[in-house]
């Protein structure tokens, strides 16, 4: 797995590749919440080179989505591919996470 | 026209049954025992008789079945009829005697009246009894075995009673000569009824190997009579007793099987020294299969089935949980009918586990009935439950990881279930099945979040 952050405004755009799974979550959350504690409110995590999440995955943007909720800020997410789209569709996230089909989609609903 | 089957029809059907067996008891009595009434006697034979004719009328416009279709055309149904039982109704229905009677007066024949000869004409009229209790066969409120019974009961008693009246008018023929039973008897200067109450009595005590021996045959005719009832009272009652135990048998066929099941499973743990209490957890479980399916093993009962009715079946079979369960009440009614024909229905004992933890998922359950529990068996803890109309199962099979928790019964559950391969195969058929889903999820997306921020895959 690779994490690119750059930032748009005041959104930090994550763009995760590979794996997003139970070896692989750790890194990530770590590195999401060194975003929130660096005062990052609003997240945007494009998962167009995603190949794989797993509930693992799931569950990181899950607490994520929540403290961010907490402190005022959001999380969104665009670019599912299909296989991640079905698993957000089947368990439910696609409708308690914000999900935009484009980057620029994405950052204009912020 | 009237419906074979229709209630009207059945009740006139009844009517014509009760009258049949009258008639056919009073001409034959008449006969044997009440020559001097002639026509006089039973008048009201003939009121019976308008019945048989107006069931004529109605049997020309009744509907039959070919096939397994019902022919409504009034034409084709009058033909059917005309081609088959017509001419015997006709022969069982008019009243010949009174015809005789009018034209030539009354006559000698068979050794006895005219008239009363000819009214036994109605006897024909137990054709149309068969015909009426093969009629009910088709009814699906009818229990075949009972009516059977009611047909061997009814035959039997007929047989007795014609029997009986045979016997007596062999020596009414011949005017009762001294050597006849009746004369030996000395009953033939009796009254008609205490005749006939004597010749039942011999004809029963004969035809069930009694044979008391108090009323014997004198002439060669009667001894010839007797010898052949005799022979066929042995056989008769063979034939009564094999039917009647297969009969009480086949009444409750299905309720012997189980207990048959429930005796060798208890026989096999005892013979395994299993524990009083599974035994009885096994028992129970028999118990219950039996109250919901009667016996029947659903699957391979619906595998039976012809498509078509198979669907129609699981329709009537799924009616409640179709308007519960979200998955079918979102689908349209292609893509339900798909699914009902894919699933598969389970039940599950209280206590036992539905799909375990560390599984590789390879279907999706729904609960039809009952409850079940979410548990860890490692750490023993509990993550709710889930109900009728909730569903799991979907988490480990998309994502292909391993349950991380188990599900237990609570009570008797009830559960179809989705295999991959008809997940897949539906998903490719239907792409509004994935739509559905997402919907259905929808709804539950705060219990489904906290279970996966609690690390439960199921």
């Amino acid at each position: 797995m690779e994490i690119k952050t750059t930032e748009t405004g005041d959104v930090s755009v994550l763009e995760i590749q590979g794996h997003l799974d139970t070896n692989t979550s750790p890194e990530a959350e770590a590195s999401i919440n060194a975003l929130i504690e660096g005062g990052t409110s609003k997240i945007l995590i494009n998962f167009a080179t995603l190949e794989y999440i797993s509930s693992a995955g799931l569950r990181v943007l899950l607490a994520t989505a929540k403290k961010l909720k907490a402190t005022g800020g959001d999380l969104k997410i665009c670019g599912l591919n299909d296989t991640v789209q079905e698993v957000f569709d089947i368990s439910g996230f696609s409708s308690i996470l914000a999900v935009s089909a484009s980057q620029e989609e994405a950052l204009a609903s912020f | 026209m009237i419906r074979e089957l229709s209630r009207p029809r059945l009740v006139w059907d009844a009517l014509i049954l009760l009258l049949i067996v009258i008639s056919s008891v009073l001409v034959t009595y008449q006969f044997a025992f009440d020559q001097a009434g002639a026509l006089e006697g039973f008048q009201f034979l003939y009121l019976i008789d308008l019945f048989f004719l107006l069931d004529i009328v109605f049997n020309c416009v009744t509907t039959y079945r070919a096939r397994g279709v019902e022919i409504l055309d009034r034409k084709q149904c009058t033909e059917h009829y005309a081609r088959r039982l017509l001419a015997v109704d006709v022969l069982a229905a008019v009243p010949f005697d009174l015809l005789a009677w009018v034209l030539i007066g009354n006559g000698h024949l068979l050794g006895g009246s005219l008239v009363l000869a000819l009214r036994l004409l109605r006897l024909l009229r137990i054709v149309r009894l068969f015909v009426i209790l093969k009629r009910w066969e088709a009814f699906s409120w009818s229990n075949p075995s009972v009516l059977r019974v009611i047909k061997y009961f009814v035959s039997i008693l007929l047989l007795i009673h014609w029997l009986a009246c045979f016997w007596f008018y062999s020596a009414f023929a011949a005017e009762f000569p001294p050597d006849s039973w009746v004369a030996r008897a000395g009953i033939q200067g009796a009254d008609a009824v205490s005749q006939y109450v004597r010749s039942l009595y011999w004809t029963i005590t004969t035809m069930t190997t009694v044979g008391y021996g108090d009323i014997t045959p004198g002439r060669t005719a009667e001894y010839i009579l007797s010898g052949f009832i005799m022979l066929m009272g042995a056989s008769l009652y063979a034939f009564i007793i094999g039917s009647i135990a297969s009969l009480l048998n086949s009444i409750h066929a299905a309720k012997n099987r189980h207990w048959d099941r429930i005796e060798s499973v208890t026989e096999f743990l005892r013979e395994h020294r299993a524990p009083a209490a599974l035994n009885e957890e096994v028992r129970n479980y028999y118990e219950h299969v039996w109250e919901r399916h009667r016996g029947v093993d659903r699957n391979q009962m619906l595998d039976d089935l012809p498509p078509p009715l198979r669907l129609s079946v699981l329709l009537h079979l799924t009616a409640k949980i179709r308007h519960t369960v979200p998955l079918f009440k979102y689908s349209s009614e292609l893509l339900r009918d798909a699914l009902l024909t894919s699933l598969e229905s389970r039940t599950y004992t209280p206590g036992s586990l539905i799909a375990q933890e560390g599984d590789r998922g390879n279907s999706i359950f729904f609960i039809a009935e009952g409850t079940v529990e979410i548990i860890s068996v490692g750490n023993e803890k509990s993550y709710g439950t889930l109900s009728e109309g909730d569903y799991f199962g979907f988490m480990s099979l998309t994502l292909g990881e391993r349950r991380t928790a188990s599900i237990k019964a609570l009570g008797y559950c009830e559960v179809l279930i989705l295999n991959r391969s008809r997940f897949n195969q539906i998903k490719e058929v239907f792409p509004e099945f994935s739509a559905v889903l997402k919907k259905v999820s929808a709804e539950r997306s705060e219990q489904l979040s906290e279970l996966v921020m609690e690390g439960i895959v199921l």
